[in-house]
């Protein structure tokens, strides 16, 4: 115990002296949060919370362009934009914006459109009556015009997810006018033919007997969190952080060789393991610190800048396990890096470059669900996705320690593996 | 008894052209100070990272005190053995006080005793008044007075000592040697490798010269240099063994 309490307060004092591994490992990982929070910050919010500007050119004046109107600017989702300069958008204006890219979308309702709609609703009416034995008494247009839409035009540089929305969103509206039209003849032609029945008690005719109702499931049912950009941002960045840990332990064990203090400590009776223990604590307690300290940002300095405030989810000791966990694969990591490189160089470089990748392909930069396939089967190999899933699944989902066990198993188990494999290096060595 | 005792050593490093020991063979007795010398690459580190558990040999026996370098007894020897190699090996970033302090954490000794045998140390090496100044910013002098106390504070019966006085100024030379004797008087054995054959011829009462991984020759400075017609010192006894070729 006195060897392992020795060294963390070793590791300590040389930390402590060691100005650049600080700011490497507290100062420029809050700044990379906060940096990364910021400008992932847009993107993030495309699909949830950003209002867009709708450039609307209603040739119609009737009941659909009302509608469409309406129904835009009640999603919450859309500016409805329907004059230009104080005078009222031309099909020819709106084209000019959208091609200039000053706007993403425009839609035009054709003239007559209304007027189409109401006519194929009485054309129906009138069928039905007539089969029924009614008299059919709805006027309808002699002539059907042919291709009669809603014209679209978006921004070349629209995604098509994007696109995707917005036109389903439209057709909704569409098909919405025209049922409730159709439902506003059917309901005339019954009181045309029951009028003796007072306006008033006339049942009216309800179309949606089936809803939609959003229910949470599994141990998060309770909590409503969004993933936002700083509730994946932070912990995403944090973790990528925490395994930087890997420069100064590589670097750490390689000045340690290099100088000849390895072969001190090795020259000493009893067992090395109790001095790599102390090592191994020393660096988890500082991946801990790093990664509540980033937390902290998440939570207190983040909201100051305009972004959403970071939330911890229901399971404070799931938290602290799964950062002790990540911390124990990171300084595994490191503690493996430096005992195979023989240079700072080498071990530094590789150990950079490895960290990139490894957190480019574990979701860290981009969530794991929209690579493809075969990318997020390998994604789902780095550690770093582990500790990310195990994080979404507190943060996100408000899961506990029964819940994150397989990726904390996973985490330890690399961790472990990565030890045995320096052991048997170092051991190696002496032969 | 002796203090040292090898027998046939053999050693190939991985990937090398030439075995750095081939059969080497030599003993000390206890009790005195004795000296490993030798031209660059005869295996004087391989032999000493050997005697310490370093290095492991491919053949050959060593026993230290007699007690067999193997597995299983390396920790015993280790209690009865400081090595100072011939690196710095302390942390530069830390002051030679939280070195030593470490380093006797390391060998179990705590609290006042050990930081009063620590100043012990250092007073007697000169340099108490450094005890809080960081090591990178030392003398080399100083550097190699706070390696070898980092080396002694179990008291070892056995202090090996590999080029102690290299890169150093006359005076903490002197002081080095000075505490060598010392040390040899309280009744401890000393092996000590050395480029300084001067120094070695002051110091050792037994000498073994190697060369190309094996042994040369081996007896007292005195008796190596009576021994031999055209010697008047210890570095003519060297140049007559090993040659006058250089050495890389």
């Amino acid at each position: 115990m006195l060897r392992l309490i020795a060294t963390i307060r070793k590791e300590w004092l040389l930390l402590r002296r060691d100005k650049a591994g600080l700011t490497l490992l507290f100062a420029m990982p809050l700044v990379l949060i906060t940096v990364m929070a910021l400008i992932q910050d847009a993107p993030f919010k495309d699909y949830q919370e950003v209002k867009f500007d709708i450039l609307t050119v209603d040739n119609d004046q009737g009941r659909l362009g009302r509608y469409i109107r309406e129904g835009l600017g009640a999603s919450g989702q859309f500016n409805v934009i329907d004059s230009f300069g104080q005078q009222p958008l031309t099909e020819e204006k709106a084209q000019s914006l959208i091609a200039e890219g000053a706007y993403k979308i425009s839609i035009t309702i054709p003239k007559g459109a209304t007027a189409e709609i109401v006519s194929n609703a009485n054309k129906i009416v009138n069928d039905i009556s007539k089969r029924m034995g009614l008299a059919s008494q709805l006027p309808v247009k002699a002539v059907v015009a042919d291709s009669l839409a809603v014209q679209l035009y978006f921004d070349p540089a629209s995604k098509k997810a994007f696109k995707s929305a917005i036109q389903q969103a439209l057709d909704n509206f569409l098909t919405q006018v025209q049922t409730d039209l159709l439902l506003e003849r059917i309901q005339m032609q019954l009181k045309s033919k029951d009028s003796a029945a007072a306006q008033d008690t006339f049942p009216a005719i309800k179309l949606k007997a089936v809803g939609l109702k959003e229910t949470g499931v599994g141990a998060g049912k309770q909590i409503d969190v969004i993933s936002n950009s700083v509730q994946h941002n932070v912990p995403a960045w944090s973790i990528f952080a925490m395994f930087f840990i890997v420069i100064p332990i590589a670097g750490n064990m390689i000045r340690e060789r290099e100088d000849g203090s390895l072969v001190r400590m090795k020259l000493i009776p009893g067992n090395y393991g109790s001095i790599l223990s102390g090592k191994l604590l020393f660096f988890v307690g500082i991946c801990v610190v790093q990664f509540y300290l980033m937390m902290l940002v998440g939570i207190y300095i983040l909201p100051m800048l305009g972004l959403p405030r970071l939330q911890l989810g229901g399971d404070h000791a799931a938290g602290l396990l799964t950062a002790a966990s990540i911390g124990v694969t990171a300084t595994a990591y490191g503690i493996l890096i430096g005992t195979l490189f023989k240079t700072p160089n080498q071990a530094l470089n590789f150990g950079a470059i490895s960290i990139v990748i490894l957190s480019a392909i574990g979701g860290i930069w981009i969530p794991l669900e929209i690579m493809p396939d075969t990318m997020q089967k390998i994604g789902r190999l780095s550690p770093l996705s582990w500790g990310l899933d195990a994080i979404n699944d507190i943060y996100l989902r408000n899961g506990n320690v029964g819940y994150i066990l397989p990726d904390i198993a996973r985490l330890l188990g690399c961790g472990a593996i990565m030890l045995a494999i320096a052991a048997i290096v170092e051991q190696r060595r002496i032969g | 008894m002796n203090s040292i005792a090898v027998n046939d050593l053999h050693k190939t490093y991985a990937g090398a052209l030439t075995p750095s020991l081939r059969g080497l063979s030599f003993s000390f007795p206890e009790g005195k100070i004795a000296g490993l010398l030798g031209p660059n690459g005869a295996g004087k580190t391989t032999t000493i990272s050997i005697l310490c558990g370093l290095v492991k040999q491919d053949a050959g026996k060593v026993r230290i005190f007699d007690i067999p370098q193997e597995a299983g007894r390396r920790e015993q020897i280790k209690r009865v053995v400081g090595i100072v190699p011939q690196q710095i090996a302390l942390f530069p970033q830390l002051t030679a006080l939280e070195n030593l302090v470490y380093f006797g954490n390391l060998y179990g000794f705590k609290g006042k005793a050990l930081k009063d045998k620590v100043m012990g140390h250092l007073e007697a090496f000169g340099l108490e008044k450094a005890a809080n100044k960081e090591v990178g910013r030392f003398s080399g002098g100083m550097k190699r007075r706070t390696n070898i106390i980092a080396a002694i504070l179990h008291e070892p019966e056995l202090l090996v000592l590999d080029e102690p006085t290299a890169g150093v100024d006359v005076q903490s030379r002197s002081m080095i040697l000075q505490f060598l004797r010392e040390y040899n008087a309280k009744g401890n054995s000393v092996l000590y490798t050395s480029h300084l054959l001067e120094e070695a011829q002051q110091i050792c009462e037994d000498v073994a010269i190697m060369d190309e991984g094996k042994l040369v020759v081996q007896g007292s400075p005195a008796d190596l240099i009576n021994g031999l017609d055209d010697c008047r010192n210890l570095e003519d006894v060297f140049l007559h063994y090993t040659g006058h070729a250089v050495r890389d």
